[in-house]
């Protein structure tokens, strides 16, 4: 039995370390490629300062002459992230509260839930090119409204049914006896039902963050110089003399810290929020 | 809210509380879809809508060997992506079900691909995996192996694209898998394992079942998010060499918005949204009792 | 736990932002200052024009893609700023736009009349678009008028000039000039080792000059897996940059126009006729040439020149195929003009001083369309190309005041300006006028160009190799330039790159080609596309 173990244990840690390489790998990478200079980019080398002469050049330059543009794209990228979410969660919470309190008759509630989940699975492509018509029509190409409006529409299947199993999990008690204490429903719902939700509404806000910040096609598509986000950014690191691989690694680290630090509070609420509530983490 | 009719106190507010999404989404979502579908059927020239031509943009993409090739890098990618993330994913997280010190720091390192762009991971495997003087030949040559095309091979490609995938996906898989796993009663575990009954046993007749509901939503939301893969080959290969890591999102990414040929892009899309309709079906089938 | 995940990533990143802050001091201030120089000497000495008084306090948009304030081709738009602001009281903004994204950013622009864009310094693959829509305007009233900076027409290079105008008509004003060359190790072409080695394997004398394409496929082949460096590795013969997307459709441009542009009898072997000097379409039928023997042998010719090199560059975009070259490890380069500049930059490159450039080679075998028989030459079939953007300024037919963007668009023309960019490598703008080349052919001294830090003998290789091919071979391989060109191009990319990994034959991989260029051309318009492309090569029906 310990001889099992023993072995058993020799393969997990094995597991672990050839787990964390694997998924810290690129991000290394991205770090010593950010503090070469161009030409050792594209030669082997892995430890500063011992394989390779590191410099500052290339963060000096982002952050002084490219400054003004990274700033904005962060800038952007934060605005259409964190407002994406706060939409996607108020009306995707407003959902959840009704399908978890009340039966439809008209629509069952099965239904309508299949259906707000079955908006994720569309694909992005299939949309895209009205979406820019009608976006030019109104004008909302290249304006951060734009985008909003949009990864907010991405967003709002999770945060319906994450809100509505943690709705779900609440004990009616309380909210009945504050409606026969003469609240309103829509009271009921702000001062009690969302307070006690929070844990999972911030899971799903924290989600709905993270995809927009992540959003490429659409960013790509309707944003131009003035809504212009990270993602854009990176992909714009190709010019005339090819691909910047230096300038993609410093962008790409830029563009996965906030994520990865609001990520790393919340991490509990995560899994959660991921399967749309099919799993309790 | 008015008392316009007598509504019984647990009604009130009933259709307030869901209207709100649902116009929403109508909105946003169904109404750009009946848009796609009328482009479909009608000629354009830079964005601008001709005439009506009825099927003539689908039986052109049916008949294009470019429509084709990218269902089959579409369909060939799906199934390999959701094979390995989820096999590796439930492997991992049948690996640490236990207790072990540090779950709680690996779980949040598995966090970190979740949030990285596909855009900047795309171009970093391009280095990761550049042939000539990147760490994985390199490290391929110790080993005393020889050094593998990754990007001017076009199975490889494929294969490099599979890789950044899985890299950014199985940690979500195990995430989720292993959180399943954990809620599992743990006595059934015991009493099975003092029945003396094989590691394989167990893992069949008990937590294959228990698991599977949430087995089955990670296969079904994996095959769907793979379906829509764009950012990765555009950065990585950019459909390349030749077409062999185009995907349908790609086609319909060139056609529409390089080639400007609105009508050819949107059946193409129209194509690609029944395919995952009739996968995502499946899941309904077997999952829907779960959103009563 | 991840407390402690969370903090060490924190402080890691605090650091690492103090460290690259406190390093903002060292700027190159010394390139600096006689960059400034320079440029006010320039500046004094180029024609200004006399600004229009109505102009002062405008703006104007410029589209640009982007590389940022020190980059090639916006470089010189953010440098030159404050100067024309000084000399006209006017200013522009600088929209950059993503190399990917040029197409459809520009296209869209246009073509929903949203007008956020008034002059493009752009890349001339979009004349065909741009002039069956009206898009852009012809400038040919400017040259007389006496606002406008005075600039040197007729010292451009011919190939180039045919791109700035259209028809009789000109919308382009002069800037960038590129075109591709072969660049090469010259310290291993003259060194009688490998002279006498080769000799040996290939029964003929080393051609220093190479000056067909066999002869250089003998060379790459000849210095390809061999560590001819010393430094314990396999040597390459020849890069190319052939990732799909990555430009590598202009390699096939530039080698297929010696098979494939036959020489026209008589006294104009220039002349564009039916069957001579023509490269993309038939002007009669608007029938697609790519899968004629020509192309195919070109192609043929290039899969060739693929396997005396890295495998991997059939995957490789510009940066990966250019420092192979630089490091040394490689032979050969056929590429555009950065690689003259990047050369000698001792951060990339350890091949300053050892520069050698060739003009194109040609092809002794041409296939004849007429007579449809190949048909071999005495001398090599000399056809010079423009591979590349060549980027420069049009100005949109929506912008508010085009005369006002004519007179910044001449002023980056005038010779002082335009050579002062040519001179000061990271503008990316390369050689094309008289200007730029040395004396006695063209009016430039080696020493504007020692300045700015080029070792003498490499950039005269590389001058000299401009100048031949642009001014010394007697035609050049005509841009495609019509509606579509784009598409056309992308599937020409896409195929070359099936044919070079083997998932197609050349001859199958140019039938697919030609097949989609056939599609294309029928929604496109059969016949608007071929009036289109007659007017677009000048061919006047013969």
């Amino acid at each position: 039995m310990r001889k099992k173990r023993r072995w058993t244990n020799i393969i997990l840690w094995i597991a672990v370390i050839v787990a964390v390489v694997w998924m810290l790998f690129p991000f290394y990478w991205a770090v010593i490629t950010s503090i070469k200079k161009p030409a050792d980019v594209f030669r082997l080398s892995f430890i500063p300062f011992v394989q390779f002469e590191p410099t500052s050049e290339n963060w000096r330059s982002e952050l002084q002459m490219r400054g003004q543009e990274i700033k904005r794209g962060l800038k952007n990228s934060l605005i259409i992230g964190v407002c994406s979410a706060l939409v996607a969660l108020f009306i995707g919470a407003l959902a959840g509260y009704g399908l978890a309190r009340y039966k439809y008759h008209r629509v069952k509630n099965r239904d309508i839930t299949m259906w707000i989940l079955s908006q994720r699975f569309l694909p992005p492509a299939a949309v895209v090119i009205p979406f820019f018509l009608i976006f030019k029509t109104l004008g909302l190409i290249d304006s951060v409204v734009g985008l909003v409006l949009i990864n907010a529409t991405f967003g709002i299947p999770f945060a319906v049914l994450v809100t509505r199993d943690a709705f779900r999990d609440l004990p009616e008690e309380i909210e009945e006896s504050a409606l026969v204490d003469g609240c309103s429903r829509f009271q009921v719902f702000s001062r009690i039902a969302l307070p006690l939700a929070a844990p999972a509404l911030v899971a799903a806000g924290i989600i709905c963050f993270a995809f927009a910040w992540n959003e490429f096609l659409f960013a790509f598509i309707m944003s131009y110089s003035k809504a212009v986000p990270m993602t854009v950014l990176i992909a714009g690191t190709q010019d005339t003399q090819g691909i910047q691989f230096w300038y993609v690694a410093t962008r790409m680290l830029m563009a996965v810290v906030p994520p990865t630090i609001l990520a790393l509070t919340v991490q509990r609420y995560i899994v959660q929020g991921l399967t749309f509530g099919a799993v309790k983490g | 809210m008015n008392r316009k009719k007598r509504v019984p106190l647990k009604e009130q507010g009933k259709h307030f509380f869901i209207f709100p999404a649902i116009i929403w989404l109508l909105v946003f979502t169904i109404f750009p879809l009946l848009y796609t579908l009328y482009l479909s059927f009608h000629g354009s020239r830079f964005l601008r809508v001709t005439k009506f031509v009825g099927l003539e943009n689908y039986i052109y993409v049916l008949s294009d060997y470019r429509f084709w090739n990218a269902f089959r890098v579409t369909i060939t990618f799906v199934v390999l992506s959701v094979l390995l993330t989820v096999g590796l994913g439930l492997l991992l997280a049948l690996l640490f079900n236990r207790q072990m010190k540090g779950v709680q720091f690996f779980r949040t390192i598995c966090t970190t691909p979740l949030f990285t762009a596909p855009v900047a991971l795309g171009y970093m495997f391009m280095i990761i995996l550049y042939e000539e003087g990147g760490p994985v030949n390199n490290f391929l040559h110790a080993l005393g192996a020889n050094a593998i095309p990754w990007l001017s091979h076009p199975r490889w490609a494929l294969v490099s694209v599979l890789i950044a995938d899985v890299w950014q996906w199985t940690p979500f898989a195990f995430l989720v898998l292993l959180a399943a796993l954990q809620a599992a009663p743990r006595d059934l575990y015991e009493a099975a394992s003092l029945d003396s009954a094989s590691g394989w046993e167990i893992f069949r007749h008990i937590t294959l079942p228990l698991i599977s509901p949430t087995l089955g939503t990670v296969i079904i939301l994996r095959t769907v998010e793979a379906f829509k893969v764009f950012d990765l080959p555009f950065a990585l290969t950019n459909g390349g060499p030749g077409l062999a890591t185009r995907t349908l999102t790609f086609n319909v990414y060139t056609s529409g918005l390089r080639d400007q040929n609105l009508g050819v892009a949107t059946a193409t899309a129209v194509i690609l949204l029944l395919m995952v309709l009739a996968v995502s079906q499946i899941f309904f089938r077997r999952y829907g009792s779960n959103y009563d | 736990m991840s407390k402690f995940f969370r903090k060490s990533v924190f402080w890691g990143l605090v650091i690492l932002l103090l460290f690259s802050l406190s390093l903002v001091a060292f700027a190159q201030e010394e390139m600096s200052e006689l960059e400034k120089k320079t440029a006010d000497e320039a500046f004094a000495k180029a024609d200004k024009g006399q600004p229009d008084p109505d102009w002062k306090g405008k703006k104007f948009t410029i589209a640009v893609l982007a590389s940022g304030p020190h980059g090639a081709i916006s470089g010189p738009l953010y440098f030159w700023r404050p100067y024309w602001e000084e000399l006209t009281g006017a200013t522009y903004d600088i929209a950059e736009i993503p190399f990917g994204e040029l197409q459809a950013k520009i296209f869209t622009d246009f073509a929903t009349g949203t007008g956020n864009y008034d002059c493009i310094v752009g890349p001339s693959f979009f004349y065909g678009d741009y002039i069956a829509n009206d898009w852009i305007i012809p400038i040919d009233k400017y040259f007389d008028d006496p606002r406008m900076p005075e600039w040197d027409r007729e010292s451009i290079a011919p190939p180039i000039r045919e791109l700035l105008q259209w028809g009789d008509n000109w919308y382009g004003f002069n800037n960038d000039h590129d075109g591709m060359v072969i660049y090469y190790r010259k310290d291993l072409f003259n060194d009688p080792r490998w002279q006498a080695e080769f000799k040996e394997e290939y029964g003929y004398d080393f051609p220093v000059s190479p000056v067909t394409w066999q002869e250089i496929l003998d060379i790459a082949k000849f210095f390809n897996g061999k560590d001819w460096n010393g430094d314990g590795k396999d040597d390459f013969g020849i890069t190319m940059h052939l990732k799909v997307g990555e430009q590598g459709f202009f390699n096939y441009i530039a080698l297929a126009g010696s098979f494939v542009c036959m020489p026209a009898p008589g006294d104009d072997p220039a002349k564009i006729t039916r069957y001579h000097n023509v490269f993309w379409f038939d002007p009669e039928t608007m029938e697609p040439l790519i899968n004629t023997p020509g192309h195919v042998k070109a192609l043929e010719m290039l899969t060739e020149l693929t396997k005396a090199g890295p495998s991997a560059m059939v995957g490789w975009g510009l940066g990966e195929a250019w420092d192979v070259f630089l490091r040394g490890n490689a032979a050969m380069c056929f590429t555009f003009g950065d690689v003259g500049t990047l050369s000698q930059d001792p951060r990339v490159s350890v091949v300053q001083g050892k520069l050698g450039v060739a003009p194109i080679p040609g092809s002794k075998e041409v296939y004849d369309l007429e007579s449809e028989q190949w048909v071999t030459l005495e001398e090599p079939n000399l056809v010079g190309n423009k591979c590349g953007a060549s980027w420069h300024g049009v100005i949109s037919s929506y912008a508010e005041d085009p005369d006002m963007i004519a007179h910044f668009l001449s002023w980056q023309a005038t010779p002082e300006i335009n050579h002062w960019n040519v001179a000061w490598g990271w503008t990316g703008i390369d050689p094309g006028t008289t200007y730029d080349f040395l004396e006695p052919a063209g009016k430039a001294k080696i020493e504007d160009y020692t300045i700015t830090g080029y070792d003498a003998e490499d950039i005269t290789q590389f001058l000299d190799a401009y100048y031949t091919l642009w001014f010394e071979y007697p035609r050049s391989v005509p841009y495609l330039r019509i509606a579509g060109a784009a598409d056309y191009i992308e599937s020409l990319d896409i195929h070359m790159s099936e044919a070079l990994t083997g998932q197609a034959t050349p001859q199958e991989a140019w039938n697919r080609a030609a097949q989609d260029w056939n599609r294309i051309t029928d929604q496109l318009g059969r016949e608007e596309q071929k009036e289109l492309y007659k007017e677009a090569i000048g061919y006047s029906g013969e």
